[in-house]
């Protein structure tokens, strides 16, 4: 069914207009509003490269249909966790430490640890390993992104 | 839009204010770029016809532009593949041209802008493409130099040069910058020595190539490497902030006006035709443009994405019953009895193939296992593995009559660009490929398919179209890490020396890309599987060479009774070949499965001599660069000298070290050392401390050269431990992240400790590939030396694991 309806992204009221209400979140995103932190890997849920944050929470926008977002619910995205005027403490520490190859799974490391960060301030490394453990990264950049999820942490 | 240009007919055009400066360049009139950032880099003054293959290669202008601000474009035609190795490459150009790194800038590949630089695989970005970028540098700053001398009205020898501004020795007020020399003109200066390939030196001293040819000295004198200020150095990578601050345009993030989004429909299986399509199974889909339909292959065109997606799966396609594939179980016995290709192995098409795929055959391998105290008989297999790319392949076309223009993530671009044209039935410049770093591909995954796909399905439409693989599409119908099967003898001596080793492999095609290795030009379509299903008959290239690649070889050099041979089943796409399961190259193409035979059976070898397994491999003679890479490694880990599997272990958990090496006298070197924990209840294995010591000759970049050997440890540990193909009679089957798992973070190892020797005198060589290939052989090593088991098969699951145990009992 046509779907129109306002969606809040990083602070700001978006309207969008869909011809289908199932359309998962992400594709609004990626080509209604233009944003590009968000990434399709596998539509299946299963790789965590389409995170983005829902009222604070982690969530999976491959698996969100657009129906189940709430005109008020808090969309935020990589391009709105922080800029490069105002960076988020763990987007400065993945440069830091090079925590990055091809990038493309990158999205989903800063989000999802983002959430976790804000659960668990001072976490071990084991800690972290268990947070990310459902974010695939084929480039195998591992050790990076847990020495930069730490050093965010460290402040 | 605009329509694109896309003759050989250049102008010379007035230098247009790009929003970077004024830059230069060859390019071609009034093309239409997108947002892939080429705006400022475009503008242009061509002078010449490019050419089939692009830019010059033996001018200046082809691969540096001066703008007045003083900064510095590179136009390469190598592609970054999320290595870091474009920050590596402007270092190179920064240094010799003697600019601040801040001042590079970087373009390319494009068809019509940059050099043909081949394939950008094999690590050889640095070590061999590198050197006609240093080379044009060189050339630059002489001119450059040459013309502040004028300016300045003093001779050249009274100048130097710093960050862009050359002054007199001795008075800097008396000065002049690049930009003001020269900034938005063209050198018009030729290149003494343009070759890009293996065969020229770095040093650019060399006087005669691989085959004794005569290389052209270079007229310009290169900077000593002891002046290095910016080579060397733990430069950050320039695409990191973008990549994290969601401001990067990957390949699947490229949209152009009016683009349409479409989606493959693949045969159900490998070898499936099309009997009927009902396309008024999608016709009340909205948004829905059109069902592409040309002999097998199908695809469809929407309005949005999600569109496309939709209808993908709603037409209703009924295809033919194939089920041509063999039993997973009986994999090893089709490789076994599949019928040899006559051309053996060569990996370029303009050298002759190793008559019967033999690699090496010195003394009487039969005489050294008759004088051998102990002998070693091993049987070994490798799976098929998936590249792995989180982000499925993706592709924009835009079709014309009066010239295409392509976006793509292909490692190939000249190639792939040929490729499309000769499809398309039109000369190669009437296609331009626009390269736009896309998920990272780890070699031949789905990225120069789906840029034919888009091509397809824009001419079908008359439209723009974007077309993004789905996830069950990547791992379906890219190519694959061939499975390979090794017999293996060998012997050793009362003295503990090896008396003979033997080792027949037997595999597929390491190559189906569509363009010849280097220094070939030229691409084929036949490679490609759109082609294929479109109806393409003309064969691709996999079907003429192996590309499977070298290190059958070990590195010890006093072996004197040895047979080695590959025997090359050929190329096997998805459409053809002895078994239709389409190979290709995926880091190191056949090297880690090699290395990963040969240093096990040296192990084994070391083991029936009783013999401590690094003293085993230093008495067999390795050159003095790889005796001091184990001798790194050694010191780091602690080595402790004694035979294996000397310390058995009954408790749950075993405890065992394993090493292995590759290296080559003219590139790198590498040794691996592992410290594992086998779990005799479960079979799990974890590696909680990898060594890795590495030469790789002259470091650009230590930074990204640390990380992409922590990288290589990891994503080989998952390759050895967890990852295998799965098929059934009529396709592959491990199509999502469930069926193919991969490494995840509460499994990576504990440490992994990097070495890299100082060896900023010698060459760079390769950096990624060599440190991939010692992963599996240390970690076989290791778990032997644990638990007393040989794991000759490969992946090392935790039920191998078992059963070897209870085997073993």
């Amino acid at each position: 069914m046509a779907a129109s309806q306002t969606l809040r992204v990083n602070g700001e009221d978006v309207a969008v207009e869909v011809g289908d209400s199932d359309t998962p979140l992400l594709y609004i995103l990626r080509n209604d509003v233009g944003l590009k932190g968000p990434r399709f890997g596998c539509g299946l849920g299963q790789c965590g490269a389409c995170t983005v944050h829902i009222n604070g929470e982690s969530v999976r926008s491959c698996q969100m249909p657009l129906s189940s977002v709430a005109p008020t619910d808090e969309i935020v995205t990589l391009e709105g966790l922080g800029t490069k005027e105002n960076p988020h403490p763990l987007q400065t520490a993945f440069i830091e430490e090079q925590a990055v190859q091809c990038g493309y799974c990158i999205n989903g490391m800063i989000m999802e640890s983002a959430t976790f960060l804000d659960r668990n301030g001072n976490p071990s490394d084991d800690e972290i390993k268990t947070a990310l453990a459902n974010n695939l990264c084929r480039c195998s950049v591992h050790l990076r992104i847990v020495r930069a999820v730490k050093r965010a942490a460290q402040g | 839009m605009n329509k694109k240009i896309l003759g050989s007919d250049i102008v010379r055009r007035d230098i247009l204010k790009g929003a970077g400066g004024l830059v230069v360049g060859f390019a071609l009139a009034g093309c239409g770029i997108a947002e892939t950032g080429g705006e400022n880099t475009a503008a242009a003054s061509g002078r010449k016809p490019l050419g089939p293959y692009g830019p010059p290669a033996d001018e200046i202008d082809s691969w540096i532009a001066i703008a007045e601000d003083g900064t510095a474009t590179l136009f390469t035609g190598c592609c970054e593949l999320g290595t870091g190795s474009s920050t590596g490459l402007l270092q190179i150009m920064a240094e010799e041209l003697d600019i601040a790194f801040a001042d590079a800038r970087l373009h390319g590949p494009d068809t019509s802008h940059t050099p043909d630089q081949f394939v950008s695989s094999g690590s050889r970005t640095i070590s061999v493409h590198g050197k006609p970028i240093r080379t044009a540098a060189a050339h630059a700053r002489h001119a450059l130099v040459r013309m502040a001398a004028n300016h300045l009205g003093v001779s050249a020898d009274q100048l130097e040069v710093n960050e862009g501004v050359v002054s007199v020795i001795g008075n800097p007020t008396q000065s002049v910058g690049y930009g003001d020399l020269m900034g938005g003109k063209l050198f018009d200066i030729k290149i003494a020595d343009a070759t890009d390939g293996e065969s020229v030196g770095w040093y650019g001293d060399d006087t005669t190539g691989e085959n004794g040819e005569p290389i052209q000295q270079s007229l310009v004198q290169l900077k000593d490497p002891s002046q290095y200020k910016i080579v060397g150095t733990p430069v950050k990578r320039i695409d990191i902030p973008d990549k994290v601050f969601g401001t990067f345009t990957f390949m699947q993030d490229l949209k152009v006006p009016g683009m349409l989004h479409g989606r493959i429909i693949r045969p159900p299986s490998h070898g499936a035709n099309v009997i009927e399509i009902d396309e008024s199974s999608v016709a009340n889909i909205p948004g829905f443009v059109k069902v592409v339909h040309i002999n097998d292959y199908v695809g469809v065109v929407c309005e949005r994405e999600e569109q496309a997606i939709a209808a993908a799966q709603a037409l209703n396609v009924i295809w033919s019953d194939w089920a041509g594939l063999p039993d997973m179980a009986d994999l090893n016995d089709v490789i076994r009895n599949a019928p040899e290709m006559p051309d053996g192995y060569s990996s370029r098409p303009d050298r002759p193939p190793r008559p019967g795929g033999i690699v090496a055959n010195e003394g009487d391998v039969e005489a050294g296992l008759n004088n051998a105290t102990r002998t070693v008989e091993a049987f070994y297999t490798t799976p098929y593995h998936h590249h792995g790319s989180i982000g499925p392949s993706c592709a924009v076309a835009d079709y014309s009559s009066e010239g295409t223009t392509v976006w793509s993530g292909s490692q190939t671009p000249y190639g792939l660009r040929e490729s499309c044209a000769k499809f398309l039935g039109v000369e190669n410049n009437m296609v331009r490929l626009i390269y736009v770093e896309a998920s990272g591909c780890y070699g031949q995954n789905g990225a120069d398919d789906v840029t034919l796909d888009a091509i397809i399905m824009s001419r079908d439409v008359g439209r723009p179209v974007r077309v993004q693989w789905m996830r069950a599409d990547e791992n379906g119908w890219e190519t694959y890490k061939s499975a390979r099967i090794y017999d293996c003898r060998g012997g050793v001596d009362a003295e503990g020396n090896i008396t003979a080793w033997e080792t027949l492999t037997r595999g597929f095609s390491g190559y189906s890309r569509p363009q010849y290795h280097e220094p070939a030009h030229g691409g084929e379509p036949g490679s490609l599987v759109p082609a294929k299903l479109a109806g393409w008959t003309e064969p691709g290239l996999e079907e003429g060479f192996g590309g499977a690649a070298g290190n059958f070889l070990p590195v010890y050099q006093n072996i004197r009774n040895k047979l080695i041979q590959f025997t090359y089943l050929g190329a096997a796409s998805h459409r053809d070949g002895s078994l239709q399961i389409r190979t290709g190259s995926m880091r190191g193409v056949g090297s880690p499965d090699n290395i990963f035979v040969i240093e096990c059976l040296m192990d084994e070898l070391a083991a029936a001599a009783d013999a401590d397994a690094l003293e085993f491999r230093l008495r067999h003679a390795p050159t003095d660069r790889m005796r001091a890479v184990f001798e790194a490694a050694a010191e780091r880990a602690n080595w402790q000298a004694r035979p294996s599997y000397s310390q058995p272990n009954q408790g749950d958990i075993a405890y065992g070290r394993g090493i292995a090496a590759l290296g080559s006298p003219v590139d790198t070197n590498v040794v691996g050392i592992f410290e594992v924990a086998v779990d005799r209840r479960s079979g799990q294995v974890h590696l909680q401390r990898a060594v890795v010591a590495q030469d790789c000759g002259l470091v650009v970049n230590p930074d990204t050269v640390t990380d992409q050997l922590e990288a290589s440890v990891i994503q080989n540990l998952s390759r050895a431990l967890k990852e295998e193909v799965t098929f059934d009679n009529s396709k592959v089957t491990s199509l999502d992240w469930v069926t193919y798992p991969i490494m995840t973070f509460p499994e990576i190892p504990d440490a992994v400790e990097i070495i890299l020797l100082d060896r900023q005198n010698q060459p760079p060589g390769r950096v990624g590939e060599p440190a991939s290939e010692v992963v599996w052989p240390a970690l076989a090593n290791a778990i032997y030396d644990a638990i007393g088991v040989r794991m000759r098969e490969m992946p090392f699951k935790p039920e191998r694991i078992l059963a070897a145990l209870q085997e073993q009992v």
